[in-house]
């Protein structure tokens, strides 16, 4: 069963990614656009959880061929860092480290490029909150946690000049995602959805 | 630049709905029987379904019971799974009684009102005790003792069953609470388990306590890791252990908790 899912998603993941394939190739027929070999490419994000986990990653990018895309991946991410005392709840402190690397392909238009992966990795979680009510003994509860990272990663750069806009998005399928009784309650994975925004620098 | 991001969120947004909709086939035992009860208390009526053991026709025994909250979400899961342990362990099943939902869960669920949608728990606990429970050992050969009676509630769910243990022990021997928002107004379910410890102490509980490591927004784990300490620091006569579900958060380590407390009740009732 979760063959045929994890099937199902890679079919959807690789259909959109052809259909933007064509779209460009309809409207541009000729591509003009040289292929970036390598890339590298700082910036900003959110998790879809918006506002409280705050992102700094960066994406190497390196195009051996046309269609061919490798990417190593990293983030440093300071979470639930807009409420850091919340009912007598202190966090202490809350951060990860994401490493991932990942295969796929890009595909080009006129102004930009889009590439899609499948990215594999580790994340390092740690925390520690302590409950400080004066009702009660302080308790404070520390996790660190080591764990599988997969996913899907879309990557749009826009621009050819040595610096471009680089946008990226992960959808992390790791933890399987669940749903919950409020279908606008983000969860699980839909809670952990990255959208980074930042400067690219081409290197060669 | 605007449309090539929309995109791609709207991809996102339709992977995650093909990720999401996957669910497991629903529980259909050949005894699932189902009937209405309006709360006297504030109207709502509520969906009530009970899953009976297999033998339940053929036998004059008397069952243990399991109250589900959020029954439309849980009941499918707990019933599967109580009929597995117990056929696994050759020991005699329970009768799963769902309630569904009447008023807003967040009414329902929650001890008291800090804001328009929440502290209606005194009346639902009332309606639990006064109406679900009565019908359903009228109408179902179920143990009627405190023992045989368990409560098992995730998030607000889990919070008012931790209520409940505080505040009405002697309606339920046997508590699963899963990520339960401790948390809530401040600790206040804290402060209901102080006010009546004296009373509770006297009493056997049974307790499992689940969690996720990854529920991390601030809030869950340390009041979490307060009451387990609570309960198995100052009551002399409980079975009490808590999990963390690895890599698991608020509503992914529900289901694999719910598992996992179900197992430590039939081991340890």
């Amino acid at each position: 069963m979760n063959h045929s899912k994890n099937l199902l998603i890679l079919l959807s993941f690789l259909s959109c990614s052809v259909g933007f394939a064509q779209k460009d190739s309809s409207v541009r027929p000729v591509i003009h656009s040289p292929v970036r070999i390598l890339t590298v490419e700082p910036g900003v994000g959110i998790h879809t959880n918006f506002g409280t986990d705050l992102l700094l990653a960066t994406l190497v990018q390196w195009n051996p061929g046309k269609r061919l895309s490798f990417g190593a991946h990293t983030s440093f991410n300071i979470n639930n860092i807009t409420q850091r005392k919340f009912n007598h709840v202190i966090t202490d402190y809350n951060y990860s480290i994401n490493q991932k690397f990942g295969v796929g392909t890009t595909f080009y238009s006129k102004k930009s490029s889009h590439t899609f992966m499948a990215m594999v990795g580790a994340k390092y979680t740690a925390y520690q909150e302590t409950l400080a009510n004066p009702d009660f003994n302080k308790v404070s509860t520390s996790i660190s946690s080591l764990s599988p990272d997969y996913g899907l990663m879309y990557g749009l750069k826009k621009g050819w000049n040595r610096y471009f806009l680089s946008f990226r998005m992960y959808i992390p399928l790791f933890p399987w995602p669940t749903h919950g009784s409020n279908i606008n309650y983000l969860d699980g994975n839909m809670n952990n959805l990255a959208l980074e925004l930042g400067l690219g620098i081409k290197l060669k | 630049m605007t449309r090539s991001i929309f995109l791609a969120i709207l991809i996102a947004a339709i992977v995650m709905n093909v990720l999401s909709s996957c669910k497991e086939d629903a529980f259909s035992p050949n005894q699932t029987e189902e009937m209405s009860i309006q709360s006297l208390a504030n109207g709502a009526i509520y969906r009530i379904k009970i899953a009976l053991p297999d033998n339940y026709n053929s036998s004059r025994e008397s069952y243990g019971s399991v109250y589900v909250l959020d029954g439309e979400e849980n009941f499918d899961l707990v019933a599967k799974t109580c009929k597995e342990i117990s056929t696994d362990h050759s020991t005699p099943n329970v009768l799963v009684v769902s309630i569904g939902y009447g008023k807003d869960r967040s009414v329902d669920y929650t001890p008291t009102k800090v804001g328009a949608d929440t502290g209606g728990g005194a009346e639902f606990l009332n309606f639990i005790r006064t109406q679900i429970i009565p019908q359903v050992e009228q109408h179902y050969r179920a143990d009627t003792t405190r023992a045989s009676r368990t409560i098992l509630g995730h998030s607000y769910g889990g919070l008012f069953g931790a209520c409940v243990f505080a505040v009405d022990n002697s309606l339920f021997g046997n508590y699963i609470l899963l990520s339960p928002s401790i948390w809530f107004d401040n600790e206040v379910s804290l402060e209901l388990e102080v006010q009546n410890r004296s009373t509770n102490k006297k009493n056997h509980q049974l307790v499992f306590l689940g969690i996720g490591e990854m529920e991390n927004a601030g809030r869950m784990q340390a009041p979490f890791q307060t009451f387990y300490e609570i309960l198995r620091d100052t009551y002399p006569d409980i079975n009490v252990t808590m999990n963390r579900e690895k890599y698991l958060d608020h509503m992914g380590s529900r289901d694999p908790n719910i598992i996992k407390g179900l197992n430590y009740y039939f081991q340890n009732r």
